[in-house]
């Protein structure tokens, strides 16, 4: 019975293919029109460390200079996710409490103010991390922890830690494979979630990550191919481990002479990565992405923009030149024309409610509900144990008597 | 008894079969080869019990079939593609009804309604955009013509709709007072079909006014052909399209929530308390001008309203002094850096759920140091409102203290709270921001092609007109959402056969379904308002399905994994079981052969 339900299923299932191939055809055309016709209205950054431990203080380090970066050129703490384990700065082998620096020089402390890490410590899985990017939260969830971008957004997002090919390693426990990666970001094209996606990847073997992504308008860099290794950039004697990586270091060194007013292109941010100075080959892919680098200004990512319209003049809602205190007495006869719009309204809203509630319902699922309904009512649900294991006594002793 | 022994030990058999030959010596020597012959039925115990243990495995895998199985509600696959279908060919179209009325043309006796309501419709069709784009009229509007001469009314022999047209009512009417106008219209007209009254009077100056119903009235001295290129105009630029260019309002320009909610985040921002402290009545405003606003808007979106008041806000661009205006000028270069989110915690609403939308209205008070502050554009006026907004994101407005006056003798900030004039004037601009924030104009003229027309205001910050506007793009909007989103889940949930899908998730799109469809068929009875709720609703239900928390891909294992995990247990025993019953099923056939060869042989020799 069961095998041959599935096989009607499946000539279903044929029918459908021939209506989704033609759907699919539409759905890309519409797609690829739309992403050129809407406007860019904010910028969203995603910025993710994956690593814990101590012996990992430059990949903290990292995410906090970009995090840093990116607030600096505009983007605000509620468009920006910081995911970080955030174990550094109290941790008690650091030598500089609640500082985290990213070179050598102490100039500059990540830690210092103004830091709201949005994920820490171990929430920083696979799964919230694909909850982030495709937007599942539970209800609960607050907003500030939510990815709330829309058609108009640019997304930068940004990983770090320790990787491998094709796959990126959280929190020494789980691992982000590729092919999640690219059906995430299929699934945030397909909600219409980010008109432009940047994905910067500063791990091992960085370009293996983006391997399999398909969507369009997604431009992705990675600090080192397959078979390469990154690198971290030197090493803080002081703080006693390795502050920084060196694909980091030199991205941070070039947004350091901009300021949010500055157009460099893109080209100019990828152009900059030395293969001898790196110690690995930046390679990124462009073919998802329409437009030139060359005409792209890094601010589209990493700043943030948003589009301006002036308001050409005030809409008076009151004809007469009084004040509207007089108005108050008379919106009595007012409202009377205004009531009329809602009338067609009710009885249609109301049909819909009406199946909300009542589901169609077996006759033996009624029963079924009304009996849970009844245990539901049971208060004191150790005493209907304790009565239930009391019963078993005479039920044994009668089918004993039964049996003999 | 004897075969059974003879099957169970063949070996008492045999010397049996021994004896017999020896003690009948007279028998014919039977060759009797007990390798391939047996006198005795081979018994089938040990072939029962191994087969019935083969069948109770098997008999266990439907259950053990049925353990492993996943949960899937079923989905309406089919319904689903079929709703995406037919949304994406037939863009959706509300039948509208026109009216024209021609009023002091009596001089023309070639102008009849018929000849009339020909000329408009020819003009119509040219306007419009083809093909007719998501949202506006369908081709086949109907046109009622009635031509009011001092003789009496005609009217086009229209069946479905009878005009309620008081003949000679033009010649009360004082055409000094367009509120008057306006009212005198809506009683007669009713209200419910689009109307363009047009009035040949002595007046050289044609003017046209487009009033807060469903009417509009054109006054002056216009020829026949004016009088319907006007018309038409009106019909299909103003009430079709909402005074806009395409007709389309863009995604950018429809801030509704994904579940059909709007937030409206009203903030007073005093960037500098030491040198004066604003506060303001809010109470009052909401309850006067906020809410009839929301009520009209009812229908697109469910809106709530929340204020707070902020200190130690400065803005984070910068403004020059500019001698020529005394003042203080941040221009439109400035705009995008000037919004200060650092230090503008404006995002604090505990109210808005996760897929609402938020709008951020900013009053904004300069310091001391910057004041007055007034926004340059970019042909060098100086802009009258001094606000301007972001689409989805809201509107700033930057209010300048009357006189800028400190009173720098006390210590203390001065608190002052806002004059209700100031607070009204503060909140029409605000009103032209969120007319903006929806895509309409807040200002109040159209120029068309064939001259300007003053639209009226309403007290209520849309007209009716609007409002039909914003029910028919916002309904095409929404449907075309829940389409798309439901397509995407259809399709994300075949590609992943594993995944569990819950029993709310197949609720909320049958309900969604339902509710897509009941919107389409309120389109099709132009019912403007209905239609907007329940594609509202639809585009609210289908994105509940789609962003449940359950659907994660990373979750749920694959079919090798389960595998995997059951293979250990039942491989080897399974692999027994069966090779046990081969065996067994093996040696009977075998038995049964050698019984057969020798009853062969029996039958022969006897």
């Amino acid at each position: 019975m069961r095998f041959k339900m599935y096989g009607s299923f499946r000539c279903r299932m044929v029918l459908l293919l021939v209506f989704l191939l033609l759907d699919c055809n539409f759905s890309n055309c519409l797609a690829d029109t739309s992403s050129e016709a809407t406007m860019h209205t904010n910028n969203w950054a995603v910025l993710v460390c994956t690593s814990r431990f101590w012996f990992n203080y430059r990949h903290m380090a990292n995410t906090l200079s970009l995090y840093r970066t990116v607030k600096r050129l505009g983007i605000p703490d509620e468009r920006i996710i910081l995911m970080l384990a955030d174990d550094m700065a109290c941790n008690a082998r650091n030598k500089y409490p609640a500082q985290v620096f990213n070179n050598e020089n102490h100039k500059l402390n990540l830690y210092g103010d103004n830091v709201e890490v949005d994920y820490r410590g171990y929430e920083v899985t696979v799964e919230n991390f694909l909850r982030v990017l495709t937007g599942r939260h539970e209800n609960a969830v607050p907003r500030s922890k939510r990815l709330l971008s829309d058609e108009g957004s640019h997304i930068l997002l940004y990983m770090t830690g320790h990787g491998g090919d094709e796959f990126l390693k959280f929190q020494d426990s789980e691992e982000l494979q590729s092919h999640d990666l690219a059906d995430a970001v299929k699934q945030m094209k397909e909600k219409r979630r980010f008109k432009e996606l940047l994905i910067m990847v500063d791990t091992c073997q960085a370009a293996t990550l983006f391997s399999q992504l398909q969507s369009p308008g997604v431009l992705a860099i990675g600090s080192s191919m397959k078979g390469e290794n990154s690198y971290s950039h030197h090493l803080d004697s002081d703080v006693g481990v390795s502050v920084v990586d060196r694909f980091t270091f030199y991205t941070l060194g070039f947004f350091e002479r901009l300021n949010m007013y500055n157009n460099d292109s893109l080209m100019s941010l990828f152009s900059s990565y030395n293969p001898s100075m790196l110690m690995s080959t930046a390679y990124y892919r462009t073919d998802l992405y329409q437009r030139h680098l060359e005409e792209v200004p890094v601010t589209n990512f990493f700043g943030s923009v948003m589009e301006m319209i002036h308001t050409d003049s005030a809409y008076s809602l009151l004809s007469r030149k009084e004040s509207f205190r007089v108005e108050i007495k008379m919106p009595a006869d007012k409202s009377v024309p205004d009531k009329k719009r809602l009338m067609d309204k009710p009885s249609h809203l109301d049909q819909i409610r009406e199946l909300n509630i009542e589901d169609q319902h077996g006759a033996l699922k009624r029963t079924w509900s009304t009996i849970q309904k009844e245990m539901e009512k049971v208060e004191d649900v150790d005493a209907f144990v304790s009565y239930g294991l009391v019963l078993i006594v005479p039920l044994l002793t009668v089918s004993m008597w039964l049996k003999w | 008894m004897r075969s059974r022994m003879a099957g169970i030990t063949e070996a008492p058999g045999e010397t049996h079969q021994i004896s017999e030959t020896t003690h009948k010596a007279e028998e014919p020597e039977s060759d009797f080869d007990p390798k391939t012959m047996r006198n005795s039925k081979p018994g089938i115990k040990r072939l029962i019990l191994t087969l019935s243990v083969l069948f109770s495995f098997l008999l266990g895998f439907p259950f053990l079939w049925k353990s492993v199985e996943i949960y899937r509600a079923p989905l309406p696959f089919r319904e689903i593609d079929m709703l995406s279908a037919r949304i994406e060919s037939n863009p959706l179209l509300f039948p509208c009804h026109f009216q024209a009325i021609f009023v002091g043309f009596d001089s023309k006796p070639s102008m009849t309604p018929d000849a009339l309501g020909s000329s408009i419709l020819s003009q119509m069709t040219k306007l419009t955009s083809k093909p007719p784009q998501c949202g506006t009229c369908s081709t086949n509007f109907s046109i009622a013509v009635t031509v009011d001469s001092s003789s009496g009314c005609i009217q086009t022999r229209n069946l479905e709709y009878t005009s309620s047209w008081r003949c000679g009512l033009m010649g009360t009417i004082d055409f000094s007072d367009d509120e008057g106008v306006d009212k005198a219209l809506a009683d007669s007209l009713g209200g419910k079909v689009y109307s363009v009254v047009v009035v040949n009077g002595d007046r050289e100056e044609v003017r046209a006014v487009v009033g807060k119903y469903r009417h509009a009235w054109v006054v002056g001295r216009v020829s026949e052909a004016e009088a319907v290129a006007r018309a038409a105009e009106i019909f299909v630029k103003v009430f079709m399209n909402g005074g806009k260019e395409e007709g389309l309002i863009h995604g950018e320009f429809m801030p509704v929530g994904a579940d059909g909610k709007i937030v409206l985040s009203f903030n007073l921002l005093n960037s500098d308390p030491q040198d004066w402290v604003y506060d303001w009545d809010f109470q009052s405003i909401d309850e006067t001008l906020l809410a009839p606003v929301i009520e009209a808007l009812e229908s697109v979106a469910n809106i709530s309203v929340e204020s707070q008041v902020l200190y130690h806000t400065p803005k984070s661009s910068f403004s020059h002094w500019d001698d020529e205006q005394e003042s203080y000028i941040f221009s439109a270069k400035d705009l995008p850096f000037f919004v200060n989110s650092n230090e503008w915690h404006l995002d604090t609403s505990i109210a808005a759920g996760g897929r609402s939308k938020i709008l951020q209205f900013v009053v904004y008070i300069p310091s001391a140091r910057e004041c007055p502050l007034l926004l340059q554009l970019p042909n060098g006026e100086i802009s009258k409102t001094n606000g301007f907004i972001s689409p989805m994101w809201g509107g700033v407005l930057v209010w300048n203290p009357k006189d800028c006056l400190k009173d720098s003798e006390s210590q203390h900030p001065l608190w002052r709270t806002i004059s209700q004039q100031d607070l009204q004037e503060v909140f029409e601009v605000v009103m032209g921001q969120f007319r903006q924030l929806f895509g309409l104009k807040s200002n109040h003229v159209y120029v068309g092609a064939s001259g300007t027309s003053s639209l009226l205001a309403s007290e209520r910050g849309f007209t009716e007109w609007e409002l039909d506007v914003l029910s028919r793009q916002h309904t095409c909007f929404n449907l075309h959402s829940c389409a798309t989103t439901l397509g995407s889940l259809s399709r994300l949930v075949q590609s992943l056969p594993r995944m569990i899908i819950m029993d709310e998730i197949g609720k909320q799109v049958m309900y969604s379904l339902e509710a897509a469809n009941l919107a389409r068929s309120n389109a099709s009875l132009g019912l403007y308002d209905a239609s907007a709720v329940s594609s509202r609703q639809a585009r609210s239900l289908a994105e509940d399905a789609f962003f449940h928390p359950s659907i994660m891909s990373v979750s749920y294992y694959s079919f090798e994994h389960c595998f995997a995990v059951y293979s250990p247990f039942f491989l080897p025993v399974s692999m027994h079981v069966l090779l046990a019953a081969l065996r067994e099923w093996r040696r009977y056939k075998q038995e049964n052969k050698k019984y057969l060869a020798w009853k062969t042989k029996v039958k022969k020799d006897s």
